[in-house]
Parts: structure tokens; C-alpha cells; sequence
């Protein structure tokens, strides 16, 4: 059975709905484990922060500055990479600015599905605790604060268990670990350093890049193609948990026309699935890889190829890969 | 003994020490074999043919049973799926290698490798196993397009000059 979709219907999740209650960042610390998890999430956004953090997700390592200011309900916020390819984003909401020096290029695009530590959460608390059962657990010392440790266990094995540390002053997610189907853990986020505000500069969350290179070339159409397209394709049954988030045409390298994405979310973990043509030399077999949290599935059915990437177990991505069909 | 053997072979052994492995590695049947057998497995793992080597029939035999270690990311597949496995760098030699972009931060890391194999043989030694040739997908792209990680993949050639403001 098929359901009718409108684009902008009721099933999906605009980012919107995150930006809910702006407040309780500095409110005492709540004695429930769904006020932890809803205060921590609230903390990312609303407070000021800078630091560098280290994620470490399978066999990759990498290091990361982050500067966040919340001005006037505003975020500003300076992402830099410190490993490999210089590159910085600012990011202002939503509104992406990705400065890569070494190509003299600004992309803009705009957040769609963009995770930036320690803002992790793609849905309000009580929506995440459908998929999740949500629990406090012990307090521990890190980076010279008190942060109490939130427990996620997934109610089923279509998602992976997580961890979060929260900041107990402030709410923030200080450290926050993954872990595979067999308790192993998969992926950490740590700060490595960190300096809680309210005092963070303005000038530390605007580019530094931007004065080293002359002449920017600009390319505005990840932002335009993040608007968002009815692409004709759906995912019939969708893992419990999940709902759409949105859904567009990217552009990607070597191909001559843009794909179709599908993403999909329950909250903290997230999937987007691919639609492209099956073009020559057409794949004729399943393919699949895992490392850390990410999960990478593609299957070829008829003249398509259907990929499924996202945080999710591989059963999960076959499961939404095998599931792919024309909305009617 | 086959842990000196070992240490012998990586030259972490010395002056009596050393002496000592040597004169065991020679001195029976079984420890000669074991001896063959790591260096047909460094052989096999630097990408060479172990066959050079004069080896005792057996060491084939042996270098069946032992030789998965040296694909330790290779998965076992339920049967009559063809599937692509992560394979690790030792066994690199036959496929199209894909770039894998370090999450959020973004770095290209030297990694994964997508191999196209079929499973019945999904457990034997790399230097035997049947690699299908399939054009590399680039697990990269889509994580980049999944992310909306900056990546100088996406910096497509664009026409539109027009300075950008970010405040």
C-alpha cells in the first residue's frame, strides 16, 4: 500500500522544528533523562563555544576548530578543518559558506543534513525517544568540566546505540560515542579543548580565509539544488523511526545530469538514498562497505542504481534499498 | 619457537638470540616449514608470488588455511549474492581504489577500497581469490553529498564570479 505524499506535508521534518524552544541552555539541570537529552541539544544551538574536537569514525581521524556564537537568537558559527585540505565553512542558521582556498571557490549551500559536533540532533527529544530509550547515566570528569553521560539504546537494530556527554553547567555535549551492533564503539566525537562562553569574539566565527584569496569564484548552486525538488521517488517502507527530511537533485562529479537524494532521519541517525540512471558499464551486482558509523549500500534495479549511504546498520540500508519505487 | 622464527625473519632478534632461531629454523622438518611459510606470507602480502620461493608442497597448503589473516576485512557472504566487500590494502592489487573523505573533518584518508568478488570463494587466500572487475563506485561522492562535506570534488568549474559575503 502506498501513501500520497505532499512535498511540504506533515510527515516530514522541516529543520525548522528543531529550532524549538530557545531556552533553558543555562537553566538548572533537569532530574529527567528526556531534559538532559532536550537541554543538550538546545545547548548547541543557543550557546557560545569555541574549541577544537577530534572525531574518530572507523579507521579515519580527524581534527576540527569550531567557533560558536549564538547572537540574538542567531548562530554563528567558524568550522576548520586542521587535518588534510584546508577548508572552512561559516555557517550563519542554516546558510552555509564553504571556503576552499586551494580552489579559490566559496560554495554556498544551505544545512540540509550537515552534522557539525556537538550539534548532533535532527528532531526534538520526545521524537528521538521513540526510536531510542533514553537514560542518564554515570557523571564523569573530561576536558577539567563535570559532564553526566546520556545513554541512547535503540529500541531496535535498525539504528546504532549512542552515548553523549553533557556539559552539566551549560547542557553541551562535550563527548559523544557510537557504538556497532556488537557494543563495540564505532565513531567518538571529543573535544579536545574547549572554552565554554558567554565570551566568544565575533571576529573568531568570520572567515579567516576569505582575506587570502583575491579573487573568490562563487558557486551558488548547492544552494539552489538544497531548495528541494519532488524527485517522483519514495521509499515504501521505511525502517520505524524515520521520517523524511527532505529531498532533492545533487549535483555529483562525472555525472552528466544530478541524482536523486531522499533523506531520511529518526533524530540522530540519518540516510540518504540515491537514485541515478544505471549508466554503462551498467552494474549488474549488490554493493556494500562499512566503516565506523558509515554504511554505504547500492543495488541496481532495472535501469537505475539505487545507493543507500547514511549511520545506520547494513541490514537497515538494504532493507530502504529494497524498498525503492516510483511514488505513484 | 615460531614467534622467534618470526622475530628472526623481522630482525628483531639478536647476536645469541638470533644464532639460536637460526640453527632451530634448520633443524627439523616442521620448522622449515614454518619457516617457508612466513616468508611466503610476507611474499604474498608485498604483493609477490610466493612460488618463487622452493618450497615444500605443503606450505601451499598451509598458506591456504593461513592466508585470510592477510585480508582481515574481508566479509563472509551468504552465498549466491554477489556482493562488494571492504578489502584490506594488502589485497589492493586487482580493483579500483576509492577515496573515502574523513566524516566531518573532511580529510581524504587513504582507505577503503571497493573489491567486486564472488562469495563462494569469500574465504581463501588473496593471492587465489577471483577478483570480478567492476568499474569502483566512490563511496566518497555520496558521503560527501550526504554530509555536505566541503570537498574539492564539488568544486566544479562555475561561471558565476560574483563575490560572496559571509557575515
Amino acid at each position: 500500500m502506498r501513501k500520497r505524499r505532499v512535498l511540504a506535508g506533515g510527515r516530514r521534518w522541516l529543520p525548522a522544528l528543531v529550532l524549538g524552544a530557545a531556552c533553558g541552555a543555562y537553566a538548572a539541570p533537569p532530574s529527567d533523562a528526556l531534559g538532559w537529552l532536550q537541554r543538550a541539544m538546545d545547548a548547541a544551538r543557543d550557546s557560545s563555544y569555541a574549541g577544537v574536537f577530534v572525531h574518530t569514525n572507523g579507521d579515519r581521524i580527524s581534527t576540527v576548530r569550531v567557533t560558536h556564537l549564538n547572537s540574538n537568537g542567531d548562530e554563528h558559527e567558524r568550522i576548520e578543518a586542521l587535518d588534510g585540505p584546508r577548508y572552512e565553512i561559516v555557517r550563519r542558521n542554516d546558510e552555509m559558506f564553504c571556503y576552499y582556498p586551494d580552489a579559490k571557490t566559496i560554495r554556498l549551500d544551505r544545512r540540509v543534513n550537515a552534522r557539525f559536533f556537538p550539534s548532533l540532533f535532527r528532531a526534538p527529544a520526545a521524537v528521538i525517544a521513540q526510536s531510542y530509550d533514553v537514560k542518564l547515566g554515570s557523571l564523569e570528569h573530561v576536558l577539567g568540566y563535570e559532564c553526566r553521560w546520556i545513554v541512547l539504546e535503540p529500541r531496535d537494530s535498525e539504528r546504532f546505540a549512542q552515548r553523549l556527554c553533557s556539559e552539566t553547567g551549560t547542557g553541551l555535549v562535550v563527548r559523544e560515542k557510537t557504538f556497532g551492533l556488537h557494543g563495540q564503539m564505532i565513531e567518538q566525537y571529543t573535544f579536545a579543548d574547549l572554552k565554554l562562553g558567554p565570551h566568544i569574539p565575533r571576529r573568531d566565527v568570520k572567515s579567516i580565509f576569505e582575506a587570502r584569496v583575491k579573487q573568490w569564484i562563487t558557486d551558488a548552486k548547492p544552494r539552489e539544488e538544497a531548495k528541494g525538488v519532488d524527485t517522483g521517488w519514495e521509499v515504501e517502507k521505511l525502517p520505524a523511526g524515520f521520517r523524511e527530511v527532505t529531498e532533492l537533485r545533487r549535483t555529483l562529479p562525472g555525472r552528466p545530469h544530478p541524482v536523486s537524494q531522499l533523506i531520511f532521519s529518526d533524530g540522530l541517525a540519518s540516510l540518504s538514498v540515491f537514485v541515478e540512471p544505471n549508466a554503462a558499464p551498467t552494474r549488474t551486482t549488490e554493493s556494500s562497505s562499512e566503516d565506523g558509523t558509515t554504511t554505504f549500500f547500492a543495488r541496481p534495479m532495472g535501469d537505475e542504481l539505487v545507493t543507500v549511504l547514511g549511520e545506520v546498520p547494513l541490514a537497515t540500508a538494504e532493507e530502504v534499498a529494497a524498498s525503492v519505487g516510483h511514488r505513484p | 619457537m615460531t614467534q622467534e622464527i618470526s622475530a628472526l625473519m623481522d630482525g628483531e632478534l639478536e647476536g645469541r638470540e638470533a644464532e639460536a632461531a637460526l640453527s632451530a629454523c634448520c633443524g627439523d622438518e616442521d620448522r622449515k616449514r614454518t619457516w617457508y611459510l612466513y616468508h611466503a606470507i610476507g611474499e604474498a602480502m608485498r604483493g609477490q608470488a610466493p612460488a618463487r620461493l622452493a618450497m615444500p608442497a605443503n606450505v601451499f597448503e598451509k598458506l591456504r588455511q593461513q592466508a585470510t589473516v592477510v585480508a582481515p576485512r574481508m566479509r563472509l557472504r551468504p552465498a549466491a549474492v554477489t556482493r562488494v566487500a571492504l578489502a584490506a590494502a594488502a589485497s589492493v592489487a586487482t580493483v579500483g581504489v576509492v577515496g573515502w573523505l574523513g566524516s566531518q573533518g573532511g580529510n581524504p584518508a587513504p582507505v577503503p577500497v571497493v573489491a567486486s568478488k564472488t562469495t563462494d570463494q569469500a574465504i581463501q587466500p588473496v593471492s587465489s581469490t577471483t577478483i570480478v572487475p567492476a568499474p569502483a563506485l566512490s563511496v566518497q561522492e555520496y558521503l560527501v553529498a550526504h554530509r555536505q562535506i566541503p570537498s574539492p570534488d564539488l568544486y566544479r568549474p562555475v561561471t558565476n564570479t560574483a563575490p560572496a559575503v559571509a557575515r
